[in-house]
């Protein structure tokens, strides 16, 4: 899986937004803490839920279960607003 | 035979070539003799989509669809094309009315029918010859090294309220309609989603990207605030002396 191209990344230096640049598709923007911007970034090339789980695990001192969780519940809502190419 | 002449908007000469001669007429407060720094074209297929997006947004909004003349919709389409170029020169189209006080210029922004025209015109009202407006709908912001500026447009809204002048933008508000008046600095963090909205989004993603960064260099040099208002004096009274500092 992988981030549409129409969608675009954003790191204020607080937060990380998605926003998209085909506003039929998504008009909003979603908004997120470091993790979410991690997660982001693994999406920029194409990749899987397994190896993004285990790239945070890398960088975040968190029990993989919590990680797997996060990871997980982001790439639902990035599913409902059509963000991935999968 | 197709309409061209040159538009100084935001510092930056603009070259057009459009339709109707309506069109020309819209800008005649805004032609110069300059040089073009860069050139837009409005073909039939650019009002057409104008007239397509319109009646989705109608629809979507779940009113009755306008259908409007192709004269407006090609100053629609006029702007869309220059609005789209102009962040590559730190300039951004933005939604809100922008009025002038001492030179200063504040910025009320909302969705369309809040009251953002109403409140300004009381700034009017209140500080008389003081008070000049920029523009009462779609004015341009230029992010440069010494702040913000607002600039006048063509596009000034449906009373045609604004003039061919710049303001070093102080701050920007955003308004909310209430039966008392209050006003309170607010985060960009706060209110980021509605300053996304309100200011025009580029359908090039290079353009997208530069407007988000633009949008961050706003937030460091304006002030953020927002205000419940009614439609009485006093909420011009308040808004002023909060936000003048």
């Amino acid at each position: 899986m992988k981030l549409k191209e129409s969608f675009i990344m954003h790191n204020d230096g607080t937060e990380s937004i998605l926003i998209s640049a085909n506003a039929s598709e998504f008009s909003g923007l979603v908004k997120g803490n470091k993790t979410f911007g991690c997660i982001l970034e693994c999406l920029a090339t194409e990749t899987t839920e397994e190896e993004i789980v285990l790239k945070l695990s890398e960088k975040y001192d968190a029990d993989k279960e919590t990680i797997a969780k996060d990871v997980q519940n982001t790439l639902v809502n990035l599913r409902k607003i059509g963000a991935l190419d999968e | 035979m197709r309409k061209e002449f040159v538009i100084k908007l935001a510092d930056k000469n603009i070259g057009v070539s459009c339709i109707f001669d309506s069109t020309y007429d819209f800008c005649r407060a805004y032609i110069t003799e300059n040089k073009a720094d860069f050139n837009v074209i409005v073909s039939k297929d650019d009002i057409d989509f104008e007239s397509m997006k319109s009646a989705r947004e109608n629809i979507a909004e779940g009113h009755r669809v306008i259908c409007y003349p192709d004269e407006y919709l090609e100053t629609l389409a006029l702007y869309r094309k220059i609005a789209e170029k102009m962040p590559a020169y730190n300039t951004l189209l933005f939604h809100g009315s922008v009025i002038a006080v001492d030179g200063e210029g504040y910025l009320f922004t909302a969705k369309s029918g809040t009251g953002k025209s109403t409140h300004t015109r009381l700034w009017k009202e209140l500080f008389k010859d003081r008070a000049v407006m920029v523009n009462d709908d779609k004015p341009l912001l230029k992010i440069t090294d010494s702040g913000v500026f607002a600039y006048g447009t063509p596009w000034n809204g449906k009373h045609h309220l604004g003039n061919n002048i710049s303001a070093p933008l102080k701050v920007i508000c955003f308004l909310k309609r209430a039966e008392n008046n209050s006003i309170a600095p607010v985060t960009k963090q706060a209110v980021y989603g509605e300053l996304l909205q309100q200011c025009y989004r580029p359908a090039k993603i290079d353009s997208l990207k530069k407007t988000l960064v633009l949008l961050d260099l706003i937030a460091q040099k304006v002030g953020f605030y927002q205000l419940f208002c009614n439609q009485n004096i006093e909420a011009a009274e308040i808004s002023y002396h909060k936000m003048k500092g």
